[in-house]
């Protein structure tokens, strides 16, 4: 039978660090985090270079303004929450029983690692591993590995870095942690304080009976706790897989340099979360809102699921190029949809084909040029309008839609938008046409070609077509395709035979 | 006696001041080309057009440059190969293509934006667009074809195009194992391309007086690298080919 063994991961001052996670710019400098109503905002959380600027925990704002060099930031619930789910989704990658043990600004996780040493080795290389895990997603966390789950919890709260708690010592690891691990009630505290009991080692040492007749039936469980032996009734949560990132920008911003900063660490995360469920990023909605309370809206949709974070931050630029926002940007949010990671398995002989993901930014590239309607494959729509087509995205290993033509054909080459022209006619026959500079004679002309349809509707139309061959002033021959709009009673220039 | 190898060497030997390897054949650069679907262009063409490298075809309108290139692209979709169309002029026609057999679905097409419409995409003449859009996909790779489509830009403006310009293309063409192909009213590439086939006027085949059923175009070959020098021509050579009017049904090649 497995026994029990919990590891605790513990995250001090999570408003502090949920802020500062996505902000690698301000990591090494003294920040605190501002919390409270307006007027009366005090320090909620701050990180160790404030402490050494003498910032603490409860100082109002016009005191922390004073101290140099403070950055001071508004705390954020919808940064805490995403920071939270990537928290929970770090820790579900060593275990899928996890509970949540957080108290006060801190973030904190209880995971049952029993019977995970195959997997990941002794708990000294998955503790490792883990907080490696943990700072790649931008968090500093303490992590304690116990038998016990209320020892693993109250040393992972108290001490730094990895503690280990080999069995039957935790009574000796927990001495000298101090007594207000376990959660007194201010009487209780104040009663040890004149019995002179500061720490678990000095309430481990006081008699059961004695201690229970004195505190109550509560003191028993203090005094296992303090022993490192409570019982405890694992309550596991079950994380939610939710690819989605938040940013609550300190002022709005207007350049895409610093939104894309932000957004390069944003798609990092997403990244390396999907990776970690052998995932890939199949779309990517970037949700910004705007000052005046507007959301613009972006959705980017490589041709495979991709892990490639440079190709995405490459396509997030051109999509957000393509589309700036209108004002300056208060907040980014970015969510992605799961896919399937996608292995394409060329063959020697296999016919050359573009490689989608780097198709993906060519025609974003493209579209940056010539705009967003006018790259892609033309499709023919099902009409006997002459010259109706619409464009669709170029998707690479789409089936061949093509007849085999037998013999080559005469193209047009179509003017667009077509060019009026004034066509003088002999009995009901165009014989010259001038566009307004120059004139044309035509020498033979073949038609009419008459076709209507949508009469029903304004979108109607009525022609006559002429295949005519025209003689420039200079002599040059050229084959030319001319219309006669019945419904407007104008000749337009078509297109050209070429 | 002395060996026949022997008696080369030494005749070598004799004229290699002025002739070096005077008796050895010069070594053939045998170039991949695909069919461009008329056979008496590839006749003309010796295979086809290359592969990895720019041709162009040239020539005034009304004299089948579109027509031709179609047919090539028809031949390229068929091999379930991907193509791009760089249409400069925005003048392509999509149903002249699916008449010609191009499978319209394997063909991405770019039309360049007039300044005028450039109202928020940046102001890049419709050349520049062109030239970046051809670049872009011939650095991308994986294009069997890709057609510069340059037919209705003036002269004056497309020669400033830089050498440099068409020497980049015609590297990265021959990078990526595809087939630039420039249309134009005249050669731009200049020493970049590496075949160039001008298009003459053409002559229309009619029937009854009413219908047009088709054309007659000339080509002749203007210039080909890497081709067998034959003493006996003095006249570059030159071809004649017919396409069918789109209406027209099929008729026996």
């Amino acid at each position: 039978m497995i026994g029990e063994l919990y590891a605790c991961v513990h995250a001090a001052e999570f408003p502090a660090q949920a802020l500062l996670r996505l902000r690698t710019d301000l990591q090494s400098q003294p920040v605190a985090v501002l919390d409270g109503p307006v007027s009366q905002e005090t320090i909620c959380s701050l990180n160790r270079h404030a402490v050494r600027r003498g910032a603490a925990l409860g100082m109002t704002k016009l005191e922390a303004e004073g101290l140099y060099g403070l950055r001071l930031l508004p705390r954020s619930t919808e940064v805490e929450t995403a920071a939270n789910t990537v928290f929970l989704e770090c820790a579900a990658m060593f275990s899928p029983r996890i509970e949540e043990v957080s108290e006060g600004t801190a973030c904190a996780l209880a995971l049952d690692i029993a019977g995970t040493e195959r997997l990941f080795g002794p708990s000294e290389k998955l503790s490792v591993r883990l907080r490696d895990e943990m700072a790649t997603a931008g968090f500093r966390a303490s992590i304690a590995v116990s038998a016990n789950f209320h020892a693993a919890r109250m040393k992972a709260t108290a001490a730094r870095g990895i503690t280990i708690i080999a069995a039957g010592e935790e009574a000796r690891s927990l001495e000298k942690l101090h007594i207000s691990a376990l959660n007194l009630t201010d009487e209780h505290k104040e009663t040890f304080a004149l019995w002179g009991i500061r720490t678990l080692g000095e309430l481990a040492a006081l008699p059961e009976v004695e201690l229970v007749k004195r505190l109550g039936a509560a003191a028993s469980n203090w005094r296992a706790l303090a022993h490192g032996v409570a019982r405890h009734t694992f309550q596991p949560i079950e994380p939610e897989f939710a690819l989605k990132e938040f940013y609550d920008f300190e002022t709005p911003v207007e350049q895409m340099d610093s939104l894309l900063f932000i957004g390069a660490r944003m798609i990092d995360c997403l990244v390396a979360r999907a990776a970690g469920r052998a995932l890939s990023l199949a779309s990517l909605t970037v949700d910004m809102e705007l000052e005046g309370g507007r959301v613009h809206h972006l959705v980017i949709r490589p041709a495979v699921p991709s892990i490639d974070r440079k190709f995405l931050l490459k396509l997030l630029q051109l999509e957000i190029g393509a589309h700036p926002p209108q004002s300056a940007v208060v907040s980014l949010t970015l969510s992605a949809e799961a896919g399937q990671s996608s292995k394409v398995q060329l063959g020697l002989f296999a016919p050359q084909m573009p490689e989608p993901s780097r198709l993906d930014v060519t025609l974003a590239r493209l579209k940056a040029i010539v705009g967003e309607d006018r790259v892609g494959s033309p499709v023919l729509e099902d009409t006997h309008r002459p010259g109706s087509f619409c464009m669709e995205g170029f998707v690479v290993g789409a089936k061949s839609s093509g007849s085999k033509a037998e013999r080559s054909r005469m193209a047009l080459r179509r003017v667009r938008p077509p060019r009026p022209v004034r066509v003088a006619t002999h009995v009901m026959k165009p014989v010259a046409f001038s566009d307004g500079g120059s004139r044309f004679e035509i020498e033979a002309a073949y038609g009419p070609w008459k076709t209507s349809g949508f009469w029903w509707s304004l979108d109607g139309w009525d022609t006559e077509e002429w295949d005519a061959l025209a003689v420039s002033n200079n002599g040059e021959k050229f084959g030319c395709l001319l219309v006669l709009d019945r419904l407007r009673n104008e000749w337009r220039l078509e297109a050209f035979y070429d | 006696m002395p060996s026949a190898a022997a008696l080369r060497l030494e005749i070598e030997r004799t004229m290699e001041h002025r002739f070096p390897a005077a008796l050895t054949p010069v070594p053939k650069t045998i170039r991949e080309v695909v069919q461009t679907g008329i056979a008496s262009v590839d006749a003309l063409l010796e295979g086809g057009l290359p592969v990895g490298a720019i041709s162009e075809v040239i020539g005034p309108e009304s004299s089948g440059r579109t027509s031709l290139t179609l047919a090539f692209l028809a031949k390229r979709t068929e091999a379930e190969q991907v193509c791009a169309w760089v249409d400069a002029g925005d003048t392509f026609d999509p149903e002249s293509a699916a008449a010609s057999g191009v499978s319209l679905k394997q063909l991405l097409w770019v039309r360049c934006r007039r300044e005028r419409e450039m109202i928020k995409v940046k102001p890049w003449t419709r050349l520049d667009q062109a030239l970046r859009a051809t670049d872009l996909l011939l650095q991308a790779g994986g294009f069997a074809a890709i057609v510069l489509d340059l037919g209705d830009m003036e002269p004056e403006h497309a020669m400033r195009i830089p050498l440099a310009t068409w020497f980049r293309f015609r590297q990265a063409a021959d990078r990526n194992r595809c087939s630039l192909v420039v249309l134009g009213k005249t050669a731009y590439a200049q020493s970049g391309a590496e075949v160039v086939l001008e298009s003459m006027p053409f002559s229309p085949e009619i029937v009854g007086g009413t219908v047009w059923r088709g054309c007659m175009f000339a080509v002749g070959r203007k210039r080909q690298r890497f081709t067998q020098f034959s003493a006996g021509v003095r006249k570059p050579p030159a071809s004649t080919w017919s396409a069918d009017a789109a209406w027209e049904p099929g008729r026996s090649a």
